[in-house]
């Protein structure tokens, strides 16, 4: 094995980590033309044609909730679009915007979530395997070239530094695969799931919950201000759902 | 809710009365002769029907079936007469009948020859405790234990099976105010088959909160009795001001004898109530026993001193206020909680928190409350309130004030917070976090819904999920994969570098232990004044001492080597080893003692000096 080939190695894995990563984030130019052109949807759009998520389909979903005065549908869209873009401000100002015009607080992150919010999952997952490569190869390396120790230690250090951000930012959005919004216009929350008991309080359209748990139609669901109790399923939206649904809604929970 | 004890259920059941008749003696044809007393009961309450049969002879009898009534065999009697030399044999057969049901009912004969029997029924005259067994219509159990209240103040049934017991911790209350209270439910061990439902309360000018569903239960002994007594925990508040009778009610199903007093003497000697059910003698019966009134009186709170931010709430309470954080960014929401502590009505206690202006916007507070007891009397209720701060700069937040009633002070009393100090950043993207205008989004603003930003341009590039890539499987899978192949890695190589490291060192103790051997063999040849020997052997421990310092075979260390890798005095000696050593096997020169020795302390130096290395 020659002296170069570690750093080959390092090399050809950022090849194929970027072309991964690139192909999963490609943005065509032309399409900032094609949305330019595109008229405003006065009314909410169906699910996006093709398969799959984008975020800026659901931002525009979101916002043709917004207008079309659905609150909590438009929320859950922010909150999916901002799964994938988590640094859009866009999103987050018509997200704050909408919680606004229902009397809703903005929603607050810490500075952990912040910083585990740098980029893109999709981008950070990569970079962590990318780090994980850096790590592992040149802590091989570090036997075979014992002369370059210290380069190689410090080039492990970079890698489990990445593999560190990977690793904070899924921390910080696990809490989030388990949110659910509030979609219709109120949502009674009952002390045990059934439907004849008086609701302990009631939760407005747009609010965000935390999902804990399911018995048949009902979620347990535990609330901002940390309150908990029963929810009907219908009432609310997984912000990550296992499929789509033709309306944007899925009904399925994590 | 029912609190089982023992509890019997009679059956009604057919059974078989034979009656034999002396065999030998002449005698005349069975009769049955069948009396029931008293003819007059209330309904729980027993009869008993007496079947006499004499003569000789099988008779079999059966048992009346009557719906709304209970037979049941309690007791039998055999008797033998010998009149005259003729016997007479008579049965007596105890039957109990309970009453099941008011009305006439027609008790058939027990023969197609018998005359039926009529017992009236009443209907029982009420559920409250007078009215519990002691009436004369029945067949007169006599009290347990003396009814009335005893030196606990605990009022016991008139039959002393039950008592209900309120305990108030002060008679004098405010509207609204919350007092914690005490109902017991005390039964007498055997003789209270259940309590079929929680307390009620008898009065509809108080309300009863939070009462506890499972109550406690402890064995207390009363006048000498032992007694189960439940305690159930509430809050009891009045509604409007006044004096009040306040009682509570339980219905329990009781035991209750059936035999009167003269023919319980056995029970009474036996008095133990599992004995005495054994016997039969005892029947369920359903009552409610009602606790003594206890008088209260209500006062209206004082509209002197009402703070005008007063809520309603009444007891003693304490405030603290605290913030999320005490650096924050223009345009991030802060939380502001304030803490209400103490005992009292938390149900009443509201604050508005913070009101907006033009430093802060506000938001409408939420409440949570932290009960530290079971009834909810004491605990903290945390109000959080999310603000915005609408300029950047160090801001303070105001004091925030809560007014309430202390009953222990009879006046109106406001706690304050202390003001919160907040610095606030300018957000990095001020501009941004404002919408633009519709004019500068060039696309497709709404004038109607202005504050939102223009759609994005659709890309084709999607998703097939929005489960983050960490938590899918192939992510998962592929990250572990590349974890374990480098982890794999890392342990192959690192315990290849400590066996190198172990075959290294057995070398080196392999060569410690032949140099020591052959300073040895030099030591005895030195003995012996074999020069030959000696140098010899000085040469081959040196060959060894180097070629572990130099890293070559030791066969390779001549003189030449020597020369090119050693300076100064060594050189020479060793040199000078090696040159004798050949000499040494053709010229057979004897040394000297002192050669013998200096050549040895050189050998020795050069191994010193390695084994240091």
């Amino acid at each position: 094995m020659s002296r170069r080939a570690p750093w080959g190695v390092i090399l050809f894995a950022l090849t194929v980590v970027g072309s991964s990563s690139s192909h999963a984030a490609q943005a065509p130019a032309s399409a900032q033309a094609q949305a330019q052109a595109q008229p405003p949807a006065p009314a909410p759009a169906p699910a996006p044609a093709p398969a799959g998520y984008s975020a800026p389909a659901l931002y525009n979903l979101a916002n043709a909730y917004a207008r079309a005065g659905k609150p909590g549908l438009a929320v859950l869209n922010y909150e999916r679009a901002k799964l994938l873009e988590p640094n859009d401000p866009d999103i987050d100002a018509n997200l704050r915007h909408v919680r606004e015009a229902v009397g809703l607080p903005p929603e607050s992150r810490n500075r952990f979530e912040r910083m585990a919010e740098i980029a893109s999952p999709r981008i950070l997952a990569w970079v962590g395997v990318l780090g994980l490569l850096i790590a592992g190869v040149s802590a091989l390396a570090r036997w075979q070239y014992p002369r370059h120790r210290r380069k190689l230690h410090a080039a492990t250090l970079v890698g489990l530094s990445l593999v560190a951000v990977t690793i904070a930012n899924g921390a910080a959005l696990w809490p989030i695969t388990h949110e659910a919004v509030v979609v219709t216009q109120a949502a009674p929350v009952r002390v045990s799931p059934v439907p004849i008991e008086e609701p302990l309080f009631v939760l407005p359209e747009a609010s965000i919950v935390r999902m804990m748990g399911e018995h048949d139609e009902f979620v347990l669901i535990r609330t901002e201000a940390g309150r908990t109790g029963w929810a009907q399923r219908s009432s609310l939206a997984p912000v990550v759902p296992k499929r789509i649904a033709s309306d944007g809604v899925s009904t399925s929970h994590n | 809710m029912r609190v089982p004890i023992l509890r019997q259920r009679a059956s009604i059941a057919a059974i078989a009365l034979y009656l034999f008749s002396a065999a030998t003696a002449p005698a005349a044809a069975p009769s049955i002769d069948a009396t029931i007393e008293p003819q007059q009961i209330e309904v729980g309450e027993s009869a008993r029907l007496t079947i006499l049969t004499s003569g000789s002879g099988t008779l079999s009898v059966t048992l009346p079936v009557v719906s709304g009534l209970e037979f049941r065999v309690v007791g039998q009697s055999h008797q033998i007469q010998i009149i005259n030399g003729a016997r007479i044999e008579s049965t007596s057969t105890i039957v109990r009948v309970t009453a099941e049901e008011a009305g006439v009912f027609t008790i058939p004969g027990l023969t197609p020859s018998s005359p039926p029997l009529v017992l009236r029924v009443n209907p029982s005259r009420g559920g409250g405790s007078s009215s519990l067994l002691g009436n004369g219509a029945s067949p007169g159990p006599p009290p347990f234990v003396p009814g009335g209240s005893n030196a606990n103040g605990i009022h016991l049934t008139p039959d002393g099976s039950a008592f209900v017991h309120l305990e108030i911790p002060k008679h004098e209350i405010y509207v609204g105010e919350s007092v914690p209270i005490e109902i017991q439910v005390g039964m007498r061990d055997g003789f209270v088959a259940s309590i079929n439902s929680l307390p009620k309360l008898n009065s509809g000018d108080f309300t009863l909160n939070n009462l506890s569903r499972q109550p406690e239960h402890a064995a207390k002994a009363i006048d000498g009795k032992a007694f189960t007594v439940y305690t159930w925990r509430s809050i009891l508040a009045a509604v409007k001001p006044g004096t009040y009778s306040l009682t509570f009610e339980a219905p329990v199903t009781v035991r209750v004898r059936t035999r009167p007093q003269r023919d319980s003497m056995l029970d009474d000697l036996l008095g133990d109530p599992f004995l005495q059910n054994i016997f039969g003698t005892t029947v369920p019966k359903n009552v409610t026993v009602t606790s003594p009134a206890a008088a209260i009186k209500v006062l209206a709170l004082p509209t002197q001193g009402r703070p005008p931010d007063f809520g309603g709430a009444v007891g003693t309470f304490k405030i603290s206020a605290d913030l999320s954080s005490s650096k924050n960014t223009a345009g991030d929401p802060l939380t502001l909680r304030m803490h209400v502590n103490g005992a009292g009505n938390f149900d009443r206690v509201e604050s508005p928190m913070l009101r907006g202006d033009g430093q802060w916007k506000t938001y409408e507070p939420k409440a949570t409350f932290n009960p530290a007891d079971p009834i909810g009397y004491r605990g903290e209720k945390v109000f959080e309130q999310p603000l915005i701060a609408q300029q950047p700069g160090t801001h303070t937040v105001p004091a925030l004030d809560f007014s309430y009633f202390d009953p222990g002070t009879r006046r109106y009393e406001t706690a304050h917070s202390s003001p919160l100090s907040v610095t606030v950043s300018p957000a990095a993207d001020s501009a941004g976090n404002e919408p633009p205008p519709p004019a500068n989004a060039g696309a497709s603003a709404d004038e109607s819904h202005g504050g939102l930003r223009p759609d994005h341009a659709v890309t084709e590039a999607r998703v097939d999920s929005l489960i983050p890539p960490y938590f899918r499987p192939r992510f998962v899978g592929l990250s572990s994969v590349l974890a374990l192949l480098f982890g794999g890695g890392w342990i192959s190589l690192r315990r290849r570098e400590l066996n190198a490291r172990d075959t290294k060192r057995q070398r080196e103790l392999a060569r410690t232990q032949l140099i020591r051997t052959l300073l040895e063999r030099m030591a005895a040849a030195s003995s012996a004044g074999n020069a030959a020997a000696f140098l010899s052997t000085a040469r081959s421990a040196l060959q060894q001492a180097l070629s572990a310092r130099w890293e070559v075979e030791p066969e390779q260390i001549a003189e030449d080597l020597v020369d090119a890798r050693l300076e100064g005095a060594d050189k020479d000696d060793i040199r000078q080893i090696f040159t004798l050593a050949d000499e040494a096997n053709y010229s057979g020169d004897d040394l000297k003692a002192a050669d013998f020795e200096r050549w040895t302390q050189i050998v020795s130096r050069q191994f010193i000096e390695e084994t240091a290395s």
